[in-house]
């Protein structure tokens, strides 16, 4: 029912983006998605959205849309019934797993899907299929931070919620372009800061909010380590920090002191490029406000050595003091709308529900009990490691869900190798895509406006999904798809409503114990939950989530990033977003989203555009040591020399073919954010006309 | 501190305003320039309510209460000059506003009919550059909560009064359009507009 | 006004860069014209987004109109309409075979409507560039490409020693200065009840106080010098005549309240009040009577003079600090008050030029003797102005309490000509008007109330016996449409309705008008369209057989 008479229902959902979760009423018509509105009550969005949750609704009805699941036919497809693509899904994996063992398959759960469906995937790889190779796309975004995080205080998410960035006196963000990335929050913060809010951009682009900061810093890339740990040492030098805090709620101090002596501004301006006097500057302004509050993004995950710098990150909060109060959170800025919730469901190699380890004898046999089967204590593949399998010819089959791994993860010549290399692979998808060419089965799944459940935002904030319109044809809920294909497999899971399956999760979860779909009504829950439903909007209000409650200071070193620029490849190319898209493109570029934005650019600056011959318009080349794509070039001051910047929307362009196999050495995380390249025009003429030259 | 409305007492917060107070003791009064989602702004007048001991009706929504303010939403003259100012904002429009937008409703609300002014009204200029976002300025009345989405809430700053007078209206960046202004299409402004002047496209069509 | 855009102009006003409406006033003196690259580079000097540039360069009449090589603006005043009921515009339409506000296509001339230029005295007025003609053959004059200086007026006080028209010598300030603490000089101030001579009335001292009260330690003070009343030039006269008693005013002021700096907004259409006011400044700062330390006290003050761009609702005072941040000239609810959150949202004091032009004297000689100018009326004294339809037009200072008959007859001579004087506006357009039959009334500002009228800012228009009332109406509420600022929807769509009422030739429906009117006064955001009904309802109660009323 709907009070507008121009509306058939009016369904209230949370969106399918990005981690900020915006609450949205989704306006229905026949059948249709006819309008989006924000809901006034959402409380990470209070009645606002971005362009892409509020009109790129118009994908779910494309005429693209997968409706009947589709079996491979030569070097194409045949439609299928669903009783015959789910037989020759359970037949294969049935074979697989007898001949090769249940190791030899692997499963990759969608952040884009809802919490229940990704632990039915996790429960369906665990139970029926026998093997902890699971995994998610947090995998290539925030992995390090969801471990920096557990390692320094305990818990891995935000320590507290968007509305401190209302209450902080100053802000860093590190890494992280928010007006593009998580508009409303970007827009949150840019009205903060001019309401006084004092901000700190650190990031090798001149990004949007880095106008309104009272300080922008543009370390090389690959530098934030030094960057980060040049800033703790003007809070300690300048006695800046919050001794009785640092004595009573930390541990570390003395080690951490031991090596900060090294990073004094001058030492630290030599490795990152920032002129030592804004190192200082930087430091004071954090160190000298009252509350003040951490942000980041990719641009600090994606590295070599992401996770340490989270872990440095969190070393700023804790030798301020600046966590667990109102107006003092560290907020690392989730990418996906479920990325935050695909992993706290255990759709991870080495954990259960809520980061419990698989060899945790104890929690492993609370699943056991509750499932009705033997469980493996060993830990599965990451996505990178799966690859890398199925190359070497020992992992046979993999079930990929609402991931187009070739065309956003790193190195993809070697990704569309691995997909090659499969026995049999099944793609659960809402579009044909890349990764998806490769598939044996290709099952026609649902978007968030047709599905029910929950999606935990980057808040760690559980909110409802509720469907607005039926999966198109014959497409199925993710939630039908999993448990049909369980219970063929032999595993019933017992579940009629998505409801049911976060009523198991709360049971065996004691973090989650209070939450329900009930209970999270419209304002959501914020785990943990207690049992009686009381949730944390703020995190370490008292102690840490480690033994003895307290926090841990990381004594990390800088090192240097996984590549560098050499005399062949004299850039440095850093990837991200922009606004109008969001990651693959799938949805948006399927929207009139694509009549704002119909392909990209490589941002260049003036000096490096002048020396290599190009202007503004010109198509180039991009070359690194594992691939070589084509684009059009755009010069610009806001990015320095030396580095070059592009998104990776567009399938047509392909911009993960350059990037390389470095990772991150904790999680896996690939570098997207240091790849050396070169660039040069396509056009022969433009390099060969003199005036041109640089002086 | 406390307030009375309508003979009801009510505890409100320091700073609030008499719009609040009447809200929270569930009586309303109409509004067209109020967005809750942005600073109080003035301009439509048709909040008035009557004040015991004040010289006249006040505009509810920038007054701020004060201890033991005695409000009434029915005041006769607030009402009676709400509703003549209703009638003028339908007389300057070439037709009737939909009937689910606010302007609308609101009108409907203070039982205002046809409006029996037969003046100028704005003339007919129709802007759908923008794949989503229609321009109707010959329904926009000037309310400027769009300006204020832009300006309060999105940050982009891409609309801006324009004019004076009667022939007041908004336009958008240089006024060349959504596309070519810094608009970003998060569509705060279709979301706030009383009138469809801003709306979606695909609104238009149902 | 938006807080984010005062935020974000702020921030560059304290990097001292001009704002947006500078230089889009500097563009159109450049090339005549403003177009979007001027638009682009008003926003990236002055700080105010491109969206809010366009909006300025569509509300001000200077930046709105197109000009031509020559461009002719022709005065369509209350005073010159008294004169000539508007024959005058029509002759040179015909004459140039240019409508108001348009250009010919060759761009050698443009005609342009403009209220008002200060001329009263000799009306009707036209400008040329920055010449103004005034009087009899001006018409003529102006066809022909012969327009000469019109004449000044008289500028005289019936106050023996002179107060307002005795050339301002600082010795307030030194007085101050010596025997005054900022406390002492503010409670000598509200002691003496000085009221805002720009209009309302409202008391200075208490204004001084709350700004004072305020926190925060950057104030400012704002000297209204926007004198837009069709058929006023006092504040005309008094700034170009009598600049350095404003401006030490300003700087009393300043020490009352704690403000180290003042503004001065003149208006575009009196070409010679900035020059004029800054002449005085930079003597003053000569002397050491403006700048840092004046004279050894420890206080420091000094202004800025600024002009606006052609719009009467800048006279307003939120309307006015929006001008001098550059923004749309557009009227903000109050609260915040301008004590509190005024320019650029720091506390800052607006007051009249001639209110602090009536300070020094305060400072020098005292409440009681500033009371004892009137004895038996309001305290002080004031400048009163009378249109061409006198035998003496001119500037006069006088007392309170003295009758309209002994200034309409005695000061200013009567009606020339031998015509009948028919009525009077007095204190601007939002007056009421006196019939003849009411003249023995005192001006004063409880006794003109009492008769729907006000002394507002003094100007005093005569209207004679030739004078047709309706047209009165419909001139006035032309003038009150098109100066409507468009935000609050009663004055923007309410005043065109009413000016329709009267232009389109039809019987006015007497009952909708008093609704219409009710609407206006009760619902407007400002004095604008708050106080336009006044003068109406005065010719609704005097002269109802000319209005052609139903």
């Amino acid at each position: 029912m709907s009070e507008d008479e121009r509306f058939d229902s009016t369904v209230s959902t949370t969106c399918g983006y990005c981690g900020v979760g915006c609450r949205l009423e989704a306006h229905t018509r026949d059948g249709r998605v006819v309008s989006i509105s924000p809901a006034h009550d959402g409380p990470a969005n209070e009645g606002h959205t971005c362009l892409k949750g509020r009109f790129a609704h118009q994908f779910t009805r494309s005429r693209e849309r997968l409706t009947t699941p589709l079996i491979r036919d030569g070097e194409g497809f045949r439609r299928a019934s669903w009783d015959e693509a789910v037989a020759l899904i359970v037949s294969e994996l049935t074979r697989i797993k007898t001949t090769h063992g249940p190791d030899a398959i692997a499963g990759l759960a969608s952040s884009r899907a809802t919490n229940e469906d990704c632990y039915a995937m996790q429960r369906l790889i665990r139970a029926a299929i026998g093997t902890n190779n699971i995994d998610n796309c947090s995998r290539v975004c925030h992995s390090p931070t969801s471990f920096a995080m557990r390692r320094s205080f305990g818990l891995s998410g935000a320590t507290g919620s968007f509305s401190d960035i209302d209450h902080a006196d100053a802000a860093i963000i590190i890494g992280a372009n928010p007006t593009e990335a998580h508009p409303v929050v970007g827009a949150r913060i840019k009205q903060a800061t001019l309401r006084g809010m004092r901000l700190v951009t650190i990031d090798p682009r001149q990004t949007e909010l880095a106008d309104y900061s009272v300080l922008h810093l543009a370390p090389r890339p690959g530098t934030n380590a030094a960057v980060v740990l040049g800033l703790a040492h003007v809070l300690v030098r300048d006695d800046l920090i919050d001794t009785n805090f640092i004595d009573q709620r930390t541990e570390g101090y003395d080690t951490l002191i031991e090596l900060l002596h090294a990073y004094e501004p001058d030492a630290v301006e030599s490795i990152t490029g920032v002129a030592a006097e804004r190192i200082e500057a930087a430091a004071h302004v954090y160190g000298e406000a009252e509350d003040a509050c951490l942000l980041w993004g990719l641009g600090v995950t994606e590295h070599k050595y992401g996770s340490e710098v989270v872990q440095l990150i969190c070393n700023l909060a804790l030798l301020t003091g600046k966590v667990g109060r109102t107006g003092s959170a560290l907020l690392p800025l989730r990418g996906q709308n479920n990325v935050q919730g695909s992993s706290d469901m255990g759709a991870l190699p080495d954990t259960y529900t809520s980061y419990r380890s698989v060899e945790d004898d104890e929690v492993a046999a609370s699943f056991e009990a509750a499932w009705g089967v033997p469980l493996s204590r060993r830990k599965g593949l990451k996505i990178n490691e799966m690859f890398d399998a199925a190359v070497a010819g020992e992992l046979k089959a993999m079930w990929i869900f609402g991931e187009d791994v070739a065309q956003t993860d790193p190195n993809v010549a070697h990704v569309t190798h691995a997909l090659e290399s499969l026995e049999f692979l099944v793609c659960q998808e809402i579009f044909e895509n890349a990764t998806s060419a490769f598939a044996d089965v290709i099952l026609p799944a649902s978007a968030f406006l047709e599905k029910a459940g929950t999606f935990t935002n980057a808040e760690r904030r559980f909110q409802l999904v509720a469907p607005a319109i039926d999966p198109p044809g014959e497409a199925k809920t993710d939630f039908e798809i999993i448990t049909t294909i369980s219970r063929a497999l032999g595993h019933e899971m017992g579940w009629s409503t998505s409801a049911e399956v976060m009523n198991e999760i709360a049971a065996l979860t004691p973090q989650y114990a209070g939450v329900s779909h009930e209970r999270i009504g419209r304002k959501g829950l914020q785990w943990p939950v207690a049992a009686d439903g009381t949730d944390s909007p703020m995190l370490y209000e008292h102690e840490f989530t480690l033994p003895g409650g307290r926090a841990r200071l990381a004594a990390l070193p800088y090192k240097p990033p996984g590549d560098a620029a050499d005399d062949e490849f004299p850039l440095i190319l850093i990837t991200g977003r922009r606004l109008q898209h969001y990651n693959a493109g799938t949805m948006t570029r399927r929207t009139l989203n694509l009549e704002l934005q119909d392909s990209d650019w490589l941002e260049i600056h003036p000096a490096d555009a002048a020396r290599l011959w190009i202007k503004t318009g010109d198509h180039v080349s991009i070359r690194s040591r594992v691939g070589r794509i084509e684009t059009v070039a755009r010069v610009t001051e806001r990015i320095e020399p030396g580095h070059v910047f592009t998104a990776f929307h567009f399938p047509e362009i392909r911009t993960n073919l350059l990037v390389g196999s470095s990772v991150d050495v904790n999680t896996g995380c690939p570098e997207y954010k240091v790849v050396a390249v070169d660039v040069r025009p396509v056009s022969e003429e433009a390099a060969r006309t003199p005036a041109l030259a640089g002086i | 501190m406390r307030v009375a409305v309508d003979g009801r007492e009510v505890e409100v917060a320091t700073g609030a305003t008499l719009l609040e107070a009447v809200r929270a003791v569930g009586a309303d009064v109409p509004t067209l320039c109020f967005d809750e989602r942005q600073m109080p702004f003035g301009a439509c007048r048709i909040c008035l309510v009557g004040v015991a001991g004040a010289p006249g009706p006040l505009p509810a929504c920038t007054t701020p209460c004060r201890e033991g303010m005695v409000i009434d939403t029915h005041d006769a003259t607030s009402r009676r000059v709400a509703t003549a100012i209703v009638e003028l904002v339908l007389s300057e429009l070439p037709v009737a506003p939909a009937a689910h937008t606010e302007l609308a409703r609101v009108a409907a609300s203070l039982e205002v009919g046809e409006p029996r002014w037969r003046g100028a009204t704005h003339p007919s200029d129709h802007d759908e550059r923008h794949p989503y976002l229609a321009f109707q300025h010959e329904l926009c009345i000037s309310c400027a909560r769009c300006v204020r989405a832009c300006d309060e809430v999105q940050g982009a700053f891409a609309l801006t009064a324009t004019g004076r007078g009667f022939t007041a209206n908004i336009a958008v960046g240089l006024d060349a359009g959504f596309l070519e202004s810094t608009c970003v299409s998060c569509g705060a402004c279709a979301d706030s507009c009383p009138t469809d002047a801003i709306t979606e496209i695909t609104l238009l069509s149902l | 006004m938006s807080r984010n855009l005062v935020e974000l102009v702020r921030r560059t006003h304290a990097q001292r860069a001009p704002t947006a409406l500078e230089v889009l006033k500097a563009a159109l003196e450049d090339h005549g014209e403003i177009t979007d690259e001027d638009r682009r580079e008003a926003a990236r000097i002055s700080g105010l987004p491109e969206a809010a540039v366009y909006g300025v360069s569509t509300f001000y009449d200077d930046l709105a109109v197109p000009r031509g090589a020559r461009h002719v603006r022709v005065c369509t005043g209350t005073a010159c309409f008294a004169a000539t009921a508007d024959a005058h515009v029509s002759a040179l339409r015909d004459g140039f075979g240019l409508d108001l506000g348009e250009r010919r296509e060759d761009g050698s001339l443009s005609l342009a409507e403009t209220v008002c230029l200060g001329f009263c005295h000799s009306s009707p007025a036209v400008r040329d560039g920055d010449l103004i003609d005034a009087g009899e053959g001006v018409v003529e004059r102006a066809l022909s490409g012969a327009l000469r200086a019109a004449r000044e007026p008289d500028w005289r006080s019936l106050l023996e020693p002179a107060i307002l028209t005795r050339p301002g010598d600082w010795s307030g300030l030194r007085a101050a200065l010596a025997t005054h603490t900022p406390e002492s000089l503010l409670g000598e101030v509200k002691a003496a009840s000085v009221r805002g001579r720009g209009g309302a009335g409202f008391p200075a001292g208490e204004k001084w106080s709350f700004a004072r009260g305020a926190p925060g330690a950057e104030k400012f003070i704002v000297a209204n010098g926007d004198e837009g009343d069709p058929g006023s030039y006092i504040d005309k006269q008094l700034m170009e005549r009598n600049p350095a008693l404003v401006l030490e005013g300003m700087a009393l002021a300043g020490y009352a309240v704690g403000a180290e700096h003042g503004f001065v907004l003149t208006r575009s259409e009196y070409p010679l009040s900035k020059p004029a006011l800054e002449q005085a400044a930079r003597q003053a700062r000569e002397q050491g009577l403006l700048g840092d330390d004046i004279r050894g006290s420890g206080f420091s003050f000094d202004v800025t003079v600024l002009e606006g761009a052609g719009s009467y609702v800048v006279g307003e005072e939120t309307a006015l600090l929006a001008c001098i941040e550059g923004l749309r000239g557009t009227v903000s609810a109050r609260p915040p008050f301008p004590a509190v959150s005024g320019l650029f949202g720091l506390p800052t004091v607006v007051n009249n030029v001639e209110t602090l032009a009536n300070i020094p004297f305060v400072a020098r000689a005292g409440a009681d003797a500033y009371a004892a100018l009137s004895p038996g009326a309001s305290s002080g004294s004031k400048l009163v102005c009378f249109n061409e339809r006198f035998a003496n037009p001119g500037v006069y200072e006088v007392r309170f309490g003295t009758s309209l008959r002994e200034l309409c007859e005695d000061v200013a001579g009567g009606v020339r000509d031998g015509l009948a004087l028919k009525a009077l506006q007095i204190g601007g357009p939002l007056g009421g008007i006196l019939p003849a039959s009411l003249l023995d009334t005192t001006f004063d500002f409880d006794q003109l109330a009492a008769v729907g009228c006000m002394v507002g800012h003094g100007g005093i228009v005569g209207f004679d016996e030739r004078t047709d009332m309706r047209e009165l109406a419909r001139h006035l509420l032309h003038f009150g449409a098109a100066e409507s600022c468009g935000k609050c929807f009663p004055c923007r769509i309410g005043l065109r309705r009413a000016h329709e009422m009267f232009a389109d030739g039809r019987a006015v429906e007497r009952a909708r008008l008093e609704e219409l009117l009710e609407a206006l006064e009760v619902g407007s955001l400002c004095a604008h369209g708050g106080g336009m009904p006044a003068p109406i309802r005065s010719l609704l109660a005097h002269f109802p057989d000319e209005l052609g009323l139903t």
